[in-house]
């Protein structure tokens, strides 16, 4: 038996082992690889910073509603991209709206919003945000309430939504002040394993003109960027890369001050070894370097798998 | 205290769901059959606070509101599913959600069909238009099977079936990505919070 024979009776539980130490080295072992950023991903973090902006200059307030539709399955891909984008919003005090409805994810968006929470009093601990000030988490609603909500917040989101998650009436909570709709509420992200938002660009983007983008997983991601090509979605966060990039940004201008820049996202490299960037800052980017490093062996299986197969079919056709 | 428990609890049944990938065991059983009832057992709870007592019985009971008996009758009427003989009355309720979904069809048609056929005709000003619309006719004419894939035609329609193995492949490797991305998640968890060895 030959080395490619043996090759190809190789127990798979060796395999996975093999995958499992490859994935682990990366993350444990952190090295410097750098992140290129891409159009979907900068759309969506150049319009929260341009509501940001807006907020700034004391123009009619710019929120942002982020509905979580996928369960604990999906939390690898969805939550760096949800924490990247909550992170963002909260350093450029940009309103947030959180909703569900999906029973799994409700809690989801507690462990979000807690995380990010956390995080940012720990670096900076005179940055309090406050429920009802800073975010409304609305929390689950029944799903057939969906389409009305979606309908109903085009000509008023506090009657539409009624309560947050703890029972409030939205209407008396400080942060509605001066959001009424869709005209203020002008960016809706669904982040989904399932699905890419398309309730909202067919309901919603025609009738109010809401951005929609959508934070997905990578099985998805194919069949979402023809929404991205014609327009229908402004943006698209696709699995852990969608993630990577976003968090580089943030870390890039948000965590540090600075405007956004679309030049200066794609030719900057920010090092995710500085042991002065919290760990919370690099971890979709270190998870990267874990997919990287599994591809490049995937790729050699596939490689000696493929010569194997040859000077198999070979040796068959000379003994024939 | 309590956050080291669930970290612990977690890294356990984690363990538990891997040991599948050695061979089939009780454990692995113990975690799948865990996670289905929590997940209903989290849910049901859930839909009683925030759905059956804000639309039914805060309606009905307390601000005598009856209007809201003719919605919650119709949502009763789907638990006849479950009767052999009486199963026919959850028809009712499901053509009254067919209803809805009617409304949804000519917008739905627009934005997953006509704007995605709009923008596959546009002017061929620069080469990703050429390749989007070389792709469009050629895997368009593969799948017309009025006439023979023959000489020029076959070579033309090879073009097509190209196009959609190599849409085939984007869709595997970013499948593979996606399995790949939940791993990391789960051994950045595994080694960072639970081992404690990513700082």
């Amino acid at each position: 038996m030959n080395f490619f024979q043996r090759l190809q009776a190789l127990d798979r539980r060796w395999v996975y082992l093999l995958v499992a130490i490859t994935v682990t080295v990366p993350l444990v072992f952190v090295y410097d690889s750098p992140t290129y950023t891409t159009e979907p991903t900068e759309n969506i973090y150049q319009m929260i910073d341009r509501f940001a902006e807006i907020n700034e200059r004391g123009e009619q307030r710019r929120a942002i509603f982020l509905n979580f539709h996928h369960d604990a399955a999906t939390m690898p891909e969805l939550f760096p991209q949800e924490t990247a984008i909550l992170r963002h919003a909260f350093l450029r005090g940009v309103p947030v709206f959180t909703f569900t409805i999906l029973t799994t994810a409700a809690p989801l968006i507690d462990f979000a919003i807690d995380t990010v929470k956390r995080e940012i009093q720990a670096t900076n601990p005179e940055k309090d945000i406050v429920s009802g000030v800073h975010y409304i988490n609305i929390g689950f609603k029944p799903p057939a309430l969906y389409l009305p909500i979606i309908l109903g917040m085009g000509d008023d989101i506090a009657e539409a939504l009624e309560t947050d998650a703890e029972g409030r009436n939205i209407a008396d909570l400080p942060m509605m002040e001066g959001i009424r709709n869709y005209e203020q509420m002008n960016l809706v992200v669904q982040f989904s394993g399932s699905s890419f938002g398309q309730e909202w660009f067919i309901y919603a983007r025609p009738q109010f003109g809401v951005n929609v983008a959508a934070g997905i997983t990578a099985v998805i991601a194919p069949d979402t960027y023809p929404f991205q090509q014609t327009g229908q979605l402004i943006g698209i966060l696709g699995g852990l890369k969608g993630a990577a990039e976003y968090e580089k940004m943030v870390d890039l201008f948000a965590n540090r001050g600075r405007p956004f820049s679309r030049d200066i996202a794609r030719s900057q490299h920010v090092s995710i070894v500085d042991d002065e960037v919290p760990y919370q800052f690099r971890v979709a980017r270190i998870g990267m370097n874990a997919q990287n490093a599994a591809h490049i062996m995937m790729i050699i299986f596939i490689i000696i798998g493929n010569i194997g197969y040859f000077l198999q079919r070979r040796k068959e056709k000379v003994l024939e | 205290m309590f956050e080291t428990i669930s970290t612990w609890v977690a890294a356990l049944l984690t363990l538990f769901v891997f040991s599948f990938l050695y061979k089939e065991n009780p454990l692995y059983r113990f975690a799948e059959h865990l996670l289905v009832g929590v997940s209903v057992g989290y849910g049901l709870p859930l839909v009683y606070y925030n759905v059956f007592i804000p639309y039914v019985y805060t309606p009905i009971f307390l601000r005598h509101e009856f209007i809201f008996i003719i919605p919650a009758s119709l949502g009763i009427l789907f638990l006849f599913r479950f009767h052999s003989k009486l199963s026919w009355l959850s028809r009712y309720p499901i053509a009254f959600s067919m209803g809805t979904v009617g409304m949804g069809v000519p917008l739905a048609l627009h934005a997953n069909t006509l704007v995605q056929l709009r923008s596959s005709i546009l002017p061929l000003t620069n080469i990703n238009l050429v390749i989007i619309f070389v792709g469009t006719v050629t895997i368009l004419f593969y799948f017309f099977f009025s006439k023979a894939h023959e000489g020029v035609y076959k070579n033309f329609t090879r073009i097509g079936v190209w196009y959609m193995m190599i849409g085939f492949g984007a869709s595997f490797g970013y499948t593979v990505m996606a399995r790949l991305s939940l791993l990391i998640g789960r051994i950045q968890f595994l080694v960072g919070d639970w081992l404690r060895l990513i700082q």
